[in-house]
């Protein structure tokens, strides 16, 4: 049999939870074999495959929710921050670099800075730093220098999360976690 | 009521526009005019003319209150632009309008020609009147979506995304339905009917007159055309993207701020774990050969067992509890058990002297902690243990 190119390097990738982007060249085989990855993935590992204009991802119910919560958190102070801030969120996520000192001062100063101390990855600058790092790991955010960065159209995940929220809210559906 | 100069009621409007706007400004807010507002406004003014507002026709009674006529709003409502949208229902009445004028003139083409001619006036007045309502629309749907984006005033995400809302699903998306040329039920697409129409009779029809006016409603409607395709396309290009990101930026703080209320029991997305092991490792055909060559083994196996026989101790719980009856009182417990352990085995061994604590859950039991505590010495360590102190069985007299 054979399997489309980079066939290697898309499994590895997709296995350790990183977004593929439509920048990248393993994308265009991704969409040229969209039904065959649809396939591979649910057969072999039981993965729903996600692919959008702009990435493709897996989704599994073996989910790593705790870098999911902390990831949401930190969209959430941010755009809020920004916001505030008189700046257009919307822009500064999808064209703007990031200072990790400018990251630092809007967490730092935030009114949740209650939620900033009791979330382990986001409490000071050095976990914030190593967060940002694991967000590249995944392809969420690029580093463009020792202390900046941009992110990638990943970062819908997480809006649209939030855009779901609110619609789930004026529906009255929200979808709480079972209390233990 | 006596009839006035145009030049006088221009000339009254100018001088005292001072409480004329005054006058605008509380009606704009609250409908109409009290009379002791009315009274205050003129008296603020200094102004001793309140009865030529009603001599000149500027306002009129309503109820009890005092409205301005028609004419003055609009007039002034032009001259401050503050026009408030029309809604678009009532734009598109226009076209029933236009639909049943044009028909009539088809009509009558070849009858009345005075009546023909009124007729193709009354489009023109009615296009006219059509236009107004959508340049103002445009207008103040421009102003209004620039000031939620500013948000002047001050609202939270929730409410800007229902004012969003409100503005696209009751004004924006209809308004352009209605200015749609290739939408059949559109004004738009009846205006370009009639156009076509005027543009044929406007060189073909018998009497001069009549050709004339076709030709200056053809001109008017070619302008109306291009109007309403430049206020389609600044509600396309401009007014819906605006509003549709003031929507989507609200949606997504308002979702944001909701999560951060009680962000450890939200639902968050799946982000799969990452996995540890090489679905392609380099050595994986030796791996998964060696697997398989496993099972390949044919051969008889006999497996010998090479246990060492141990000798087993069996935990005789009656006996023990027998002796410990028959010593009562024991002041130390884990001090006489220790010293059974051993003169039975020769050596104090962990295991055993815990399974003869099991001895202290004996029901009717009189156990007593003494607070001290005394060191037992097994084979494998030393350990620190309470002095239990057992003064009788059964229930004290």
């Amino acid at each position: 049999m054979e399997y489309p190119n980079n066939h290697k390097a898309i499994v590895q990738d997709l296995m350790r939870g990183k977004f593929i982007l439509s920048s990248e060249k393993e994308f265009d085989t991704i969409k040229t074999n969209e039904v065959f990855y649809r396939n591979f993935f649910s057969e072999s590992f039981g993965m729903d495959f996600h692919l959008s204009s702009e990435y493709a991802c897996l989704v599994s119910s073996q989910t790593h929710e705790t870098l999911s919560r902390t990831i949401c958190i930190f969209f959430a102070i941010l755009c809020y921050e920004l916001d505030k801030d008189g700046k257009n969120f919307m822009d500064c996520l999808q064209y703007n670099e990031f200072e990790m000192e400018e990251i630092d001062t809007y967490f730092e100063n935030t009114s949740y800075i209650d939620l900033v101390r009791a979330t382990r990855q986001l409490e000071d600058a050095e976990k914030r730093r190593m967060l940002i790092d694991t967000m590249r790991r995944r392809n969420i955010v690029e580093r463009t220098g020792n202390d900046r960065f941009v992110f990638t159209p990943a970062y819908k995940v997480f809006t649209g999360f939030a855009m779901d929220l609110s619609r789930r809210q004026t529906n009255g559906k929200e979808h709480m976690v079972a209390e233990s | 009521m006596q009839h006035n100069e145009p030049v006088s009621i221009l000339r009254f409007f100018t001088h005292h526009f001072d409480a004329v706007k005054d006058l605008y400004d509380y009606q704009i807010a609250n409908q109409s005019i009290p009379h002791h507002v009315f009274l205050d406004v003129i008296d603020r003014h200094k102004s001793d003319v309140g009865q030529r507002f009603f001599d000149y026709k500027i306002l009129r009674l309503s109820g009890e209150e005092y409205v301005f006529r028609k004419e003055f709003f609009d007039l002034l409502q032009y001259l401050y632009q503050t026009f408030r949208p029309v809604l678009p229902e009532t734009i598109d009445k226009y076209n029933q309008v236009f639909g049943d004028l044009f028909r009539q003139i088809i009509q009558g083409l070849s009858l009345d020609r005075d009546i023909l001619e009124a007729r193709i006036m009354e489009i023109m007045s009615q296009a006219g009147e059509c236009i107004s309502h959508v340049e103002r629309n445009t207008f103040r749907l421009l102003t209004e979506s620039r000031e939620l984006k500013a948000n002047a005033e001050k609202m939270d995400y929730r409410s800007k995304l229902q004012k969003a809302t409100f503005w696209i699903d009751y004004y924006i998306v209809p308004l352009n339905r209605i200015l749609d040329v290739n939408n059949p039920s559109s004004v738009a697409f009846t205006l370009s009917e009639i156009s076509e129409f005027a543009n044929r009779y406007r060189l073909n029809f018998a009497d001069e007159g009549i050709r004339r006016q076709f030709e200056k409603l053809y001109v008017f409607l070619m302008e109306v055309h291009n109007n309403l395709i430049k206020h389609s396309r600044t509600l396309t290009n401009e007014l819906l993207p605006l509003i549709e990101r003031i929507r989507t930026e609200s949606a997504i703080l308002s979702g944001w701020i909701h999560f951060l209320k009680n962000p450890f029991r939200m639902e968050t997305p799946t982000m799969i774990k990452e996995q540890t092991y090489q679905v392609y490792a380099s050595d994986m055909y030796y791996q998964t050969k060696e697997f398989f060559e496993q099972f390949e083994t044919s051969d008889e196996m006999i497996i010998e067992d090479d246990e060492q026989d141990v000798e087993k101790w069996i935990y005789h719980k009656n006996m023990y509890r027998d002796k410990l009856l028959s010593q009562l009182p024991i002041e130390n417990f884990f001090e006489w058990a220790a010293t059974e352990i051993n003169a039975e085995f020769g050596i104090t061994q962990t295991d055993k002297l815990f399974t003869l604590a099991g001895l202290l859950f004996e029901e009717n039991l009189q156990i007593e902690f003494t607070g001290k505590t005394s060191t037992i010495e097994t084979s494998q360590a030393s350990y620190t243990v309470p002095n239990v102190k057992i003064e009788s069985y059964g229930i004290s007299q």
